[in-house]
């Protein structure tokens, strides 16, 4: 339980919808169990004497409180899932708010496309907490406690029968089966990754595997999975069955017992037969309610993990880091030694670099793909800790500045640039969000997108956009923030080669006095730089300038060679 | 719909169990409801002594164990139906998957179809694990259980026969209703829920742009949003739910009081008859209800049913082979008229050509121009639509796949490594034991011996899942490694695109020097000192052969041939 205190903590954030539901929840169990009751009573009752009077009040108890309970049911449903969606946004906002310091160094030590979709199911899954984890057997125990305080006026004996079928419809057998589940879930979904695994390999490595004639082995591994996941599901849908079959086993024999009890009192002469009926109208109408809790154990045990995996991922140690604000003014970055590999790979993907980069210069690197290039970048956004070497901002370490103080100075355009739904308006307002719409469209001028009306509708992740205008949009977000410090990751990679070329010429005019970092893979047009930088497994193999390099016909004279008799 | 009840019901002997469990449980649920009141009547009104009930308690006793024991073999039906039907699906779909050719990869539905096999299967549950059984008690204990009614009681069962029906049709209309509002907030519910997805992914650039903190309300506000847009689809839904229960409440509080009046103002039944039929009849009413919910499952079944019934009814025309062998040497290909159509889009123009043993072909061409198609072709990894490839003078659906496929190898720009050791995806085409040594050799040759010893666990080294972790030009250089273990004597080669770092560049030309002397090399070439060494190069231009011959014949006599050359030797700039 300690796992969802969290969730728990939030969920009570919505104490009025929750109480509210927990009311009516309460109200619509009470009355379906009045009204068994009471009909129970009266048709004994009725039996004994013919007084219209009975019959009215039958007629009018059954219509009051059946009217009653389907009422507070609605009430209930409404309540307790308007609960649950109130409270999803709050999970929401609690993820993130633990997620946002974290990022973007989080998302490049998962190398795993997938993490955000799980991120967003785990969140999703959480909101079953309320609805099928916490409420149940709360409801129900109120509920039962009620029921058993009103038998406990008739017979003690059924009040016990009854207190014992609660702890075991609510506790022991949900508890049973909640163990047991644990024991068993690592299992199936551990089963169900492999299949996921085999999947993706026949289907993407579909080519080789037919080449090499490894289909059909690979087919049979691929239906052996298939088999060993169903299994598991199979189990797990058995035990389920198990589950609600032993729960309303022992909802019956709750009853039976209730009827016993009653009749040896009743032919003791302890109890008025009158209320028999009555009492095991209750208790039958008591327990039918127990049915929602046969689903406990796998809700239980989905929002727990659920809640595991969420917090190992935000329970990342944040490493201390200072305060200061970066002086105003050019400023020079220098990497010192730097090496670092990501966690879980043995390789380093960038190994002992040193570079200084001076204000007002622009410098390149190049490489072949898989050489470090974007790594090294990262690096020097100082968005991974080194494992080894200094990275310095304006003379000073950077670990005495704040991530954020950094990137408030810098340009930044990367390979994946995330647009927002919305407008071409709202996604460039977030690099300057004072900005005016002429400012707006200058930059959209500058990149050769004054065709985009600010207006225009922007969907998920851009996809209305083509690959180059969104390059070039992400460079007009960059213009916009105007800061001195330019770190461009292959920017124009998608733009043709005019244009890109005319775009590097406005951005190097404007910026004449900036700082220009730019990671390109093809080699054309890099005469203007002042330095390049050539890297090969996380090494730096050559620097220079276009011209040093090209005299020296070493590594970059070859790739260039190479990059000339490439048709693409 | 039909669909899935279809494939339950073939399965007869579960149906039959189905049938015959709900039979029993109707009629314990029945005998249980008789012993309660026979206890109750006997207690109350005859006065009876507790021991004489004994027999009667152990009729209860019984009648409780049986029910929930049927109960409990129509659940275990459920999920044995829903687990056999999901593991038919799940084999059926890798058949497919296996059958057809290449045309799914090359549309890139790949991620598509993994999730076909393992969410849209998993959806399919509950419409056998919980409607099925559910839909066969519905269809057997309310008949029981009115039959019973009516035997006691006329008249309560001629109410329950004008009542009843109001439920289905009621749900039938809620049910159409609640769709019609889902699907008309469908588009905003799936914005909503969306937002917290989009700026999860745009994390990093907020943070990079100082925004982030912001973002908290715009979560805030799109979950608010999206629970009063549910509220209101759900609201419709409940609603009706109340309508439902009213209308049960309703006749059961008509039959109580049709039972009051005759047990009080004209004394015409028993206590034993009236409490009988009091216990009976919310089970009836019960059991509508629970198909009614049963009901909803299901329907969420039938998306994903259609989804599978989509990809299982596309046809496949899978390849044709043979039997004959061909020797080990590289053969002689003709194309004739080789033609290839895929639906009303891509086509590739008849072929025609000879490629004769030991010769090096370049295909070149624009991109979207039919190169890899092409390949495919020569692969046999398509079928053609017309035209023939003839092998050694006979056509290709003559010879027998193992023989064709053991000497051939085909070297792609991103060669699929599985998850497995380096000397495991060496060894994966070579089809025959080869010894240490060997692995050796060809890891020397394709240029990575070097680098696989100074790996802790050398050639055991184990490799993620599509070589997770290893750079492109590494990738390249294992598949090369695999053809040298192999020996084919024809090579599917597509050069890279992109510029590999400069060991690997030198390793592909030399290596491909090396296999060029036992086979014939078919290259989709990028670079121009390939296309210069071809004996034969195809141009392709929108999936037409435009023209074939050597380097210095298409310089002379094919134009667009010297366009595309200069065009690259003046600019190459992107």
């Amino acid at each position: 339980m300690n796992e969802l205190k969290h969730v728990l903590k939030l969920m009570l954030i919505e104490k009025k919808d929750v109480s509210i539901a927990i009311f009516f929840g309460f109200i619509a169990g009470v009355a379906g169990v009045a009204l068994m009751g009471s009909s129970g009573y009266l048709i004994s009752k009725a039996a004994l004497t013919s007084q219209m009077t009975t019959l009215v009040v039958m007629a009018a108890c059954l219509k009051l409180f059946g009217f009653a309970s389907a009422l507070s049911r609605y009430g209930e449903r409404l309540y307790s899932h308007r609960a649950t969606f109130t409270m999803l946004s709050h999970l929401r906002m609690s993820f993130f708010e633990r997620l946002a310091p974290l990022a973007p160094g989080i998302f490049g030590k998962y190398r795993s496309g997938d993490l955000l979709s799980r991120i967003v199911g785990d969140v999703e899954s959480l909101q079953n907490f309320l609805l099928r984890v916490f409420y149940p057997p709360v409801v129900l125990g109120i509920v039962f406690l009620s029921t058993i305080f009103f038998s406990s006026f008739f017979s003690m004996g059924i009040a016990a029968v009854m207190f014992i079928g609660m702890l075991l419809t609510v506790v022991a057998v949900p508890a049973l089966f909640s163990i047991r589940k644990r024991r068993t879930d690592g299992q199936v979904r551990a089963k169900r990754g492999s299949l996921a695994i085999e999947a993706t390999e026949f289907l993407y490595g579909f080519r080789d595997l037919k080449i090499h004639q490894q289909l059909s082995a690979k087919e049979q591994q691929l239906t052996t999975d298939a088999a060993r996941y169903n299994e598991g599901q199979r189990k797990e849908g058995l035990e389920e069955n198990l589950a609600q079959s032993i729960n309303s086993l022992v909802a019956l024999l709750v009853s039976f017992f209730v009827l016993g009890v009653g009749a040896y009192f009743v032919a003791a002469g302890e109890l008025d037969g009158l209320y028999l009926a009555m009492l095991v109208m209750i208790s039958i109408a008591a327990f039918e309610n127990v049915a929602p809790m046969a689903a406990f154990p796998a809700y239980f045990e989905e929002s727990r993990k659920a809640a595991v995996r969420l917090e190992e991922i935000v329970a990342e140690p944040s490493a201390l880091r200072g305060t200061e604000q970066l002086p105003d003014g050019p400023l020079d970055i220098e990497l010192t030694g730097a090496s670092f590999s990501y966690p879980g790979e043995k390789n380093l993907a960038v190994d002992d670099v040193s570079i200084h980069l001076k204000p007002g210069t622009k410098t390149a690197i190049v490489g072949p793909s898989g050489s470090g290039k974007s790594t090294l970048m990262q690096l020097l956004l100082n968005v991974f800790p080194l494992d080894q070497g200094q990275l310095s901002i304006g003379g000073k370490p950077a670990e005495n500045f704040g991530q954020e103080a950094i990137w408030q100075k810098m340009n930044i355009v990367l390979q994946e640039n995330h647009f927002f739904y919305g407008t071409v308006r709202s996604n460039l307002l977030i690099a300057d969000p004072t900005a005016s719409d002429e400012q707006m469209e200058q930059a959209l001028a500058k990149v050769h997108l004054e065709l985009f009306p600010l207006s225009m509708a922007m969907e998920e992740k851009g996809q209305n956009l083509s690959g180059g205008q969104k390059q070039r949009l992400a460079i007009a977000r960059a213009l916009l923030k105007g800061k001195s410090l330019w770190l461009l990751d292959e920017p124009v990679s998608s733009v043709d080669s005019l244009t890109g070329q005319a775009i590097y010429q406005e951005l190097f005019q404007q910026g004449k006095e900036n700082l220009f970092v730019l990671i390109s893979h093809d080699l054309a047009g890099l005469e203007k730089m002042d330095q390049i930088i050539v890297m090969e497994n996380g090494r730096i193999v050559e620097s220079g300038s276009y011209k040093e390099l090209m005299e020296r016909k070493s590594y970059f004279h070859q790739l260039k060679q190479i990059e000339n008799s490439v048709f693409a | 719909m039909n669909d899935l009840k279809q494939l339950a019901f073939q399965r007869k002997n579960t149906m039959a169990f189905l049938a015959a469990a709900s039979l029993v449980k109707g009629s314990a649920t029945i005998g249980q409801a008789l012993f309660f009141v026979f206890i109750a009547d006997r207690v109350f009104l005859q006065d009876a002594a507790f021991e004489s009930l004994l027999p009667l308690f152990g009729g209860l006793f019984a009648a409780i164990l049986l029910r929930v024991g049927a109960g409990y073999a129509i659940g275990r039906a459920g999920v044995n139906l829903a687990a056999d039907v999901k593991s038919e699906f799940r084999t059926t779909l890798i058949k497919s998957f296996a059958e057809n050719p290449m045309l799914s990869a090359a549309q890139g539905q790949s991620g598509q179809k993994v999730s076909l096999l393992m969410d849209a299967v998993d959806e399919v549950d509950g419409f056998y694990s919980k409607y099925i059984p559910q839909m066969m008690q519905t269809y057997i204990i309310p008949l029981l259980l009115l039959g019973v009614i009516f035997t006691q009681n006329w008249t309560t069962g001629v109410i329950i026969l004008i009542t009843a029906p109001f439920i289905p049709v009621f749900m039938a209309m809620v049910g159409k209703g609640t769709k019609k509002k889902a699907d008309e907030k469908m588009e905003q519910l799936s914005r909503f829920s969306g937002t917290f997805l989009d700026i999860l992914q745009g994390l990093s650039t907020l943070k990079l742009f100082g925004q982030a903190e912001k973002q908290q309300q715009a979560i805030r506000k799109s979950s608010l949003n999206f629970r009063d847009s549910t509220m209101e689809v759900l609201k419709s839904a409940f609603l009706s739910s109340l309508m439902l229960e009213y209308i049960s409440m309703l006749s059961i509080g008509i039959v109580a009081l049709e039972i009051g009046l005759r047990l009080v103002v004209f004394d015409s039944i028993s206590f034993f008859t009236a409490f009988f039929i009091l216990i009976l009849v919310p089970d009836f009413f019960n059991l509508l209800k629970d198909f009614g919910s049963a009901f909803h499952t299901a329907r969420g079944s039938v998306s994903a049913a259609n989804q599978l019934g989509a990809e299982l009814e596309k046809n496949h025309s899978p390849l044709a082979w043979g039997k004959e062998t061909i020797a080990s040497e590289p053969p002689h290909l003709s194309l004739e008229s080789l033609s290839f159509q895929y639906g009303e889009g891509f086509s590739l123009a008849p072929l025609n050509g000879e490629i004769p043993p030991y010769s090096q072909v370049a295909i070149v061409g624009k991109s979207g121009s039919g190169k890899t198609t092409f390949m495919h072709l020569l692969a046999g990894l398509l079928p053609q639509t017309e035209g023939d490839l003839m092998v050694n003078g006979v056509p290709r659906e003559t010879i027998s796949e193992k023989s064709w496929f053991d000497q051939m190898s085909y070297i792609s720009q991103t060669p699929y490594l599985f998850a497995g050791t380096i000397r495991e995806n060496m060894v994966i085409g070579a089809n025959r034991p080869v010894s240490d040594a060997e692995v050796l050799a060809a890891a020397e040759k394709a240029g990575i011996a070097e680098w696989v010893l100074t790996l802790e666990q050398g050639f055991e080294t184990p490799i993620g899942e599509a070589g997770r972790g290893l750079s492109g030009g590494e990738k390249q250089r294992i598949a090369l490694a695999r053809a040298f273990l192999k020996r084919p004597s024809l090579i599917l080669f597509d050069e890279p695109t992109t510029g590999l770092d400069l060991r690997t560049e030198q390793i592909l030309q030399d290596s491909l020097h090396e296999l060029q002397k036992t086979s014939t090399v078919i290259t989709v070439a990028h670079r121009l000192h390939t296309i210069k060494r071809a004996d034969l190069i195809f141009f392709l231009e929108n999936g037409r052969l435009e023209a074939a011959g050597s380097h210095d014949e298409l310089l002379q006599n094919y134009g667009p041939y010297k366009e595309m050359l200069s065009a690259q030797q003046g600019g190459g700039v992107r």
